[in-house]
């Protein structure tokens, strides 16, 4: 605890030391010329504290007091008015997850041929919903922990990015707004240190790969109603799990799950107005007819279904100050599971985000959740961290600091 | 009858007082930007950074000043948004690798400098600020 406590306050002291420089001043150590094409970097670290009175949560040992570590940097340039490219390193220590093995976050080439239409390739950030791409990104948040029913920390590398490419733009619908549209496609990636992995492994059938495709889109309508955004998404995924069965018997066997149906969808919606600003998600995720192996060409009937939604508001009270409070609930399908559990998590949360400067933000987050989900689908509780058993409620407390540059 | 009188007087005021606030800038170009007037919304999405032309083909580069009077009338009256907000927004593009952050400056005499130097750099000024060698844009 001391040892932490210790790390929290030199990180927080020299970004206050470094936040409280001019601005003009940061920009001048976070730009380069190379060839005469300016070359930027930016990065973002922050350190939260989260504290809860009964179970454990998202791997850490919340209960107890636990620290959790997050940060990135990037580098980019501008080749030519319409070419870009850059590319970003990010890493985490939070609980069991990732535990500093950094990766590469995203490596994009852009070309943008007009405004209503671009090419981007390479590992690019997945546009799903409001916040799928900029979750890790504590600085463009209110809140130290996302909506975990729609944006759940554990599970965030499953939806997170693809390696392949997407078509873009933004379309002018004179009086009618504009609407900023993607379509991609790609592999899914595999992140062996998230929570699926952690959550397989701990009910008995450790994950050895786990991989697909997807292809979905994006549409935002960037409506006439000053301040008002409406959108939706959706996403079309082939999952292939790969594992080792070690919960049914002596010896161990291999095994593979494949998804033949499986589809998320996400409608949302975002207003701003005077120093107000809500928004609101509800997402759906849906899997059908798995095929298992060993025995090519049995299907299976399981099938999986969850849902989540959210709704926000936000006050700002100063230019460094605000205050929010969100509603999230998250419900697991009861019908795909044999296990009796609550099926539900629902939290109530209330931040207040200070910003002493336009590079540091400081957060302290209430909350207060009911249920615990399903054992099949971890969201954030898991077992194996709850060894005296999950309790029905959660209160819990989090303090978390970002510094960006 | 009086309160009613004072109401509107009040009223008239602000209103005016608020128009004084949209008047005191000016948006000003590099010499390379061909237009000698730009469209609000235009403006819009080069400072939101969704295009990076004109309509007349005109490259263009945002420059943006840090804070003062000038720059929370920039912001209000032509891209509804706080400067918190603006940050925000320019963060998530950064760190998503959609966009590199624009070139921000203290001071209108910084802004003048920048734009006179950079090809398609389009900024904002207060309206009293002299700007020389920079082409003045009307905004319709």
């Amino acid at each position: 605890m001391h040892k932490g406590v210790a790390k929290t306050l030199i990180i927080l002291a020299g970004a206050f030391a470094v936040s409280a420089l001019p601005a003009q001043d940061l920009s001048n150590y976070t730009s380069f010329t190379v060839d005469g094409k300016t070359v930027q970097f930016h990065g973002f670290v922050s350190e939260g504290f989260a504290y809860s009175n009964d179970n454990n949560y998202l791997t850490m040992d919340t209960s107890q007091g636990s620290f959790f570590t997050d940060g990135g940097v990037n580098v980019s340039s501008q080749l030519t008015d319409r070419f870009r490219v850059g590319a970003q390193i990010y890493d985490r220590d939070i609980g069991h997850l990732t535990e500093w093995h950094p990766t590469l976050d995203w490596a994009v080439a852009d070309y943008r041929f007009k405004e209503w239409f671009g090419i981007r390739a390479g590992k690019v950030k997945t546009a799903l919903g409001l916040f799928n791409e900029t979750q890790d990104m504590e600085s463009v948040h209110t809140w130290a922990l996302l909506p975990q029913s729609v944006y759940p920390l554990d599970l965030r590398s499953r939806n997170l990015s693809h390696t392949g490419a997407d078509i873009y733009g933004q379309i002018g619908l004179r009086c009618a707004g504009s609407l900023d549209y993607t379509f991609y496609g790609g592999k899914r990636p595999n992140d062996t240190r998230d929570g699926i992995y952690y959550g397989w492994a701990s009910l008995g059938y450790p994950n050895t790969a786990f991989t697909g495709k997807m292809a979905g889109t994006d549409l935002r309508w960037n409506t006439p109603v000053t301040g008002l955004m409406l959108g939706g998404s959706y996403a079309a995924i082939e999952d292939k799990y790969n594992f080792i069965d070690i919960a049914n018997g002596p010896v161990p066997v291999a095994g593979t799950l494949t998804s033949t149906t499986k589809w998320i969808a996400s409608a949302y919606g975002d207003y701003s107005t005077g120093r107000w600003r809500f928004n609101g998600e509800y997402r759906r995720n849906f899997d059908k007819d798995w095929q298992v192996d060993p025995d090519p060409g049995q299907t299976d009937a399981w099938w999986y279904s969850d849902k989540g939604w959210f709704v926000s508001a936000v006050y700002q009270i100063s230019k460094r100050l605000e205050v929010g409070t969100y509603h999230s609930r998250y419900y697991f399908d009861v019908h795909s599971s044999p296990i009796p559990t609550t099926h539900y998590i629902r939290d109530q949360v209330v931040t207040l985000h200070y910003m002493p400067t336009r590079y540091l933000s400081v957060k302290l987050e209430a909350h207060i959740m009911d249920g615990t989900g399903d054992i099949w689908a971890s969201h954030g509780f898991y077992e194996v961290d709850n060894p005296n058993g999950l309790k029905p409620t959660t209160n819990m407390l989090v303090l978390r600091a970002g510094w960006n540059f | 009858m009086k309160h009613t009188m004072i109401f509107f007087a009040a009223a008239a005021l602000l209103f005016a007082a608020g128009s004084v606030r949209a008047a005191d800038i000016k948006v000003i170009a590099n010499d390379s930007v061909q237009a000698s007037s730009v469209t609000a919304d235009e403006l819009k999405r080069v400072f939101l950074l969704t295009r990076n032309s004109l309509e007349d083909g005109s490259h263009a580069e945002p420059v943006l000043l840090k804070g003062g009077a000038a720059h929370e009338a920039f912001l209000r009256e032509y891209l509804g948004k706080t400067d918190s907000a603006l940050q925000t927004y320019y963060r998530s593009l950064v760190f998503t690798g959609k966009a590199s952050m624009p070139k921000t400056v203290g001071t209108d005499a910084e802004v003048v400098s920048f734009v006179v130097k950079t090809k398609g750099a389009i900024g904002y000024i207060s309206s009293a600020a002299i700007a020389p060698g920079t082409r003045t844009l009307e905004v319709k």
